[in-house]
């Protein structure tokens, strides 16, 4: 059974809406095992003997004429944050769900699926109105149920509004990580500075690991409009009146450049993107996720 | 510009109304954009951006395009034209009753080249007559003649087959033109038409004499007031060239003395109707086919010049032509030459009886006579035998024209029944002049009623030889001098004849038949008296024709009065130019006795219009005379064939007038039609198109089309 934001948006509370994706994507999973550990480098050794050959550090070697040993020390959990874009843009839908609510189905259901494994997750809601420029609400790592439930609250309060303060939450976020964590960022990237994917990029350049959710809504990729229409902007207070029968040709290759670079750019980096529109089932898009993380 | 600007159907103005239609929508389009807050604003700016401003562009293209196309369809239903400069605007809307008036005045015959200024005014008026619009009636008229149309005006109407046809036959005359009788005729006619413009436009040379600039302007009459003033363009056949023109205008005989019997000169007035002198122009004089003089004559600019052609003349009536020669490359031709028709005198046979025959010859009564009458001063054409009483009272008198009886003792019965004979039943002349042999009652028995009126007795004024004869002599009193026996003699030749001296005369009495005192003595006594008997006429001269009883004979002015008596007595007075008819007028042509006038032939041998004051009357009147040439009646007796008689015979003559063709002020020839705002001169019928005006409706449904398939191209992107 898919989950479609149709369905869901008559689901009620975010929390149930979640839990729901959540069920759906451990169906999915089924016979995946688990996991979750991971392993980070800390300092090089003399190799003696009785250490894995394969540790040899053949690099240093290769430097120092002597062999070393990598040595790792063990984590037991993945540390996450998800980073919710909730600026203006993010309001946007006039389907089932805006932006922001899938955003938060989705942001909801990986809170649910980490803890429930034990991983650390927190949240970092971007955007205008907090005490911290660009962060309108942040909830430290932690792994406890109560802390989901407080998450999921603070997503289900979440409004899309002001403009996209992303790159600012990006570096709060880096900076609250401490360490290396997995970012997970759910936004749509519409930043009028275009200086969101110069952050993602150095977030990753930090070494964490970054996952982009890219969203858009159905209308947002194909334009569908005919009639003359006013389009106001939902960050700020540009509006133009346009004949969308005129303009569509032009938007249209506008939009795919734009998804196209975003990809490009994103990829180069190593940061992994997803990009996703959102009249799709959010099941079966993390399903795909989370299958594709898993075979790479 | 735009007050030249004028519509057929002004109500279809209301029309442009519709221009706000698209205005309204495009406003309405303008405001209907519904509000769409849309995250990916900057997608649609960037889009738009591009776009925007020739989208803007587009649009107001668009509405202009509209607007475009509704603004010409209500243009081009009112039917705009665009009206020719300094045309009267309020007349010029709409179709237009149109007169087409073609000058076909003896002028319009100019040649330039091959063609004729008529036959360029007919090619164009046959175009304008194509020209005009299916809605606009129309009418054609010839103008010639003092009549103004030749053959009328019609009312307008839309018999297009008709009108061309009578244009296409239309012919120049030989007649003058009153074209401002023509325009006033044609404005009238006008009227008839219910179409509210009207229009006269007239193909003519513009001569000025043709013209009459004091004239009131033409008015179509109105029943609502005065008239209205119509458009009038004056089609320029000459297309403002100048006209150049050479041509005889008048033409005199008369007998030259020096020429010797029957000698004439001619006497040519050649006019230069042109700016240019002319030398050297030839002028030859024909009669028949024969040239018999040729000469050239110098004629200055705007002038006329004389020349005199002699020529030996033929007794009885000569038909001639002066001519000039023909300039090839451009003029009329029409009036390079006239004709004329003169009565040469024929020969005279007079017998001369002598009552008195003498050896001195002074004493000789037929002496001075004889002298007057002598060829040398007669030119030959008086031949005089004389006889004395007795020789003469047994000739024949058959051969003579006139008998002239000097001094003759009353004569003897048989004599005097001759003599009765010859004067009443053959026309032949009787002159009388008395003297010591004539008994005034004897005469009264022997010639009776021959005489005109009886003698009474011899009066002597004074004695020939006294002291104071000189004194008391009697002189001419009352001289007739129209009459043909003096009509030679000029004023200051007068005094010749009057200061002769008469000493002794007969007086006469008061009663007798009809008679004519020709001249008297200065006691009133009658001197010459003339009396009409049957066919012939008696000159009784009341003294002698010798020095006996008066001084007279030995003065200059004798001989002449003789020569002419003689001369009028046969019926042979000198030469005689019969008066020239005018072409476009009548001739009254009287018959002679016991005859009618059968008919008269033109000057191409067909018969020309005549009509008779009455039914029965011998007397007819030529005319109008179409052509110039001669004309030669023909008379018939009451049952009987026609015959011609030359001595009918005579010319008609061209206007001189319609030589000048010089052109009418063209300012103030529009100042006379009304001024330059419903007058125009135009150069060809191309320009009097221009008076309905250029059209501009096709231009504009054209504009509206295009305006209709651009607007198609730009909404279906």
């Amino acid at each position: 059974m898919t989950l479609d934001p149709a369905l869901l948006a008559r689901l009620g509370p975010l929390q149930v809406r979640a839990r729901k994706v959540m069920e759906g994507v451990l169906t999915g999973l089924h016979e995946s095992r688990q996991h979750g550990h991971s392993v980070e480098f800390r300092e090089h050794k003399e190799y003696a003997a009785g250490d894995e050959i394969r540790h040899i550090d053949w690099r240093a070697f290769a430097k120092l004429d002597k062999y070393y040993v990598k040595r790792f020390e063990m984590e037991t959990n993945l540390r996450a944050m998800l980073i919710v874009d909730a600026s203006g843009s993010m309001a946007y839908g006039r389907g089932a769900l805006t932006k922001l609510q899938y955003a938060g189905i989705c942001a909801g259901a990986l809170a649910y699926l980490l803890a429930r494994q034990g991983d650390q997750v927190g949240l970092c809601i971007a955007g205008d109105g907090g005490t911290v420029k660009g962060v309108r609400e942040f909830v430290p790592f932690a792994s406890s149920t109560t802390h989901v439930q407080e998450l999921l609250r603070e997503l289900e309060a979440a409004a899309g509004r002001g403009p996209t303060l992303l790159p600012a939450a990006l570096d709060f976020a880096a900076e609250k990580a401490a360490r290396r964590a997995l970012m997970i960022v759910l936004s749509d990237l519409f930043d009028t500075t275009e200086a969101s994917i110069p952050a993602l990029k150095m977030l990753r350049s930090r070494r964490h690991d970054v996952l982009l959710l890219q969203l858009h809504d159905r209308e947002e990729l194909d334009f569908p409009f005919d009639d003359p229409t006013r389009f106001l902007s939902m960050e700020d207070d540009r509006q133009i009146e346009a004949q969308p029968r005129q303009i569509r040709e032009s938007y249209l290759a506008e939009m795919r450049s734009f998804l196209e670079s975003t990809r490009r750019e994103l990829a180069r980096a190593d940061v992994e993107v997803q990009q996703i529109a959102t009249d799709q089932p959010p099941d079966r898009v993390l399903l795909e996720l989370l299958a594709r993380r898993e075979a790479a | 510009m735009i007050e030249r600007l004028t519509f057929a159907h002004p109500a279809y103005l209301w029309g442009i109304a519709a221009l706000a239609l698209p205005i309204i929508v495009h406003l309405f389009n303008q405001r209907r954009p519904r509000p769409l807050a849309f995250g990916a604003i900057e997608f649609v700016l960037r889009s738009q951006r591009q776009k925007a401003r020739r989208l803007r562009l587009r649009q107001m293209v668009l509405l202009a395009l509209r607007c475009l196309l509704i603004a010409a369809i209500a243009l081009a239903l009112a039917r705009p034209s665009l009206a020719p400069r300094g045309a009267q605007t309020a007349q010029a809307v709409g179709p237009q009753a149109t007169a087409l008036v073609l000058d076909a005045s003896l002028s319009m015959r100019y040649r330039i080249g091959q063609k004729t200024l008529f036959e360029r005014a007919r090619s164009e008026a046959l175009a304008s007559l194509d020209r005009l619009g299916p809605d606009e009636p129309a009418t054609v008229g010839l103008c010639a003649g003092a009549a103004g149309f030749a053959s009328g005006i019609a009312a307008p109407s839309f018999d297009r087959l008709a009108q061309k046809r009578l244009l296409q036959s239309a012919q120049p005359t030989y007649l003058p033109s009153d074209m401002t009788g023509c325009l006033a005729a044609a404005a009238k006619e006008l009227g008839e038409s219910p179409v509210p413009g009207k229009r006269i436009i007239a193909f003519s040379d513009l001569a000025a004499h043709s013209i009459r600039l004091d004239a009131p302007p033409p008015l179509v009459p109105s029943p609502r007031g005065p008239g209205v003033k119509p458009n009038i363009v004056l089609v320029d056949a000459a297309q403002g060239s100048d006209l150049p023109n050479a041509a005889v205008i008048a033409t005199a005989v008369r007998p030259s003395a020096s020429l010797g019997p029957r000698g004439y000169e001619v006497v040519a007035t050649v006019a230069n109707n042109s700016e240019r002198p002319v030398s050297g122009l030839q002028v030859s004089l024909k009669i028949g086919e024969t040239t018999l003089a040729k000469g050239f004559v110098d004629v200055p600019a705007r002038g006329a010049a004389k020349k005199t052609l002699g020529a030996v003349l033929p007794a009885g009536v000569v038909t001639g032509r002066v001519e000039i020669a023909r300039d090839e490359a451009q003029g009329l031709d029409e009036d390079d030459g006239q004709d004329f028709v003169v009565h040469v005198p024929r020969d005279v046979k007079a017998l001369i009886v002598d009552g008195s025959p003498s050896s001195l010859r002074t004493r000789d009564e037929a002496f001075f006579v004889e002298a007057a009458l002598a060829p040398a001063r007669t030119g030959g054409r008086i031949a005089a035998q004389t006889l004395d009483a007795d020789a003469a009272a047994g000739a024949s008198l058959d051969s003579y024209d006139v008998v002239l009886l000097l001094n003759v003792p009353a004569p003897p019965k048989a004599f005097a029944e001759k003599l009765r004979a010859a004067v009443a039943h053959r026309g032949a002349g009787l002159f009388i002049a008395l003297g010591d042999h004539v008994d005034p009652d004897a005469y009264n028995d022997a010639l009776g009623d021959l005489l005109p009126r009886p003698l009474h007795l011899i009066k002597t004024a004074a004695e020939p030889g006294a002291p104071d004869a000189e004194e008391h002599a009697a002189r001419f009193g009352v001289i007739e001098w129209a009459h043909p026996l003096f009509r030679i003699f000029g004023p200051a030749e007068r005094e010749g004849l009057v200061s002769s001296r008469t000493y002794r005369y007969a007086l006469l009495k008061p009663e007798g038949a009809a008679s004519h005192t020709l001249a008297s003595f200065d006691d009133g006594a009658p001197a010459l008296i003339e009396g009409g008997r049957g066919a012939g006429r008696v000159l009784l001269y009341t003294s002698t024709v010798s020095r006996s009883w008066t001084d007279w004979p030995i003065r200059v002015s004798f001989l002449p009065v003789l020569q002419q008596a003689v001369s009028y007595l046969a019926s042979a007075l000198e030469e005689r130019q019969p008066q020239a008819a005018q072409v476009g007028g009548e001739r009254e042509v009287a018959a002679p006795q016991g005859l009618l006038v059968a008919q008269i032939l033109g000057p191409d041998g067909k018969p020309s219009p005549m009509r008779r004051e009455k039914p029965d009357a011998a007397d007819a009147i030529a005319g109008p005379l179409q052509l110039p040439g001669l004309y030669r009646p023909q008379a018939a007796p009451a049952k009987g064939a026609a015959h011609e008689d030359l001595s009918l015979a005579f010319v008609a003559l061209l206007d001189p007038k319609e030589s000048d063709l010089r052109r009418v002020d063209e300012g103030e020839l529009k100042a006379q039609l009304g001024g330059a705002g419903s007058a125009q001169v135009a150069a060809s019928s191309e320009a009097a198109q221009g008076t309905h005006g250029t059209p501009l409706w096709s231009g504009l449904l054209l504009l509206g089309a295009l305006a209709l398939l651009g607007e198609g191209a730009l909404t279906r992107k």
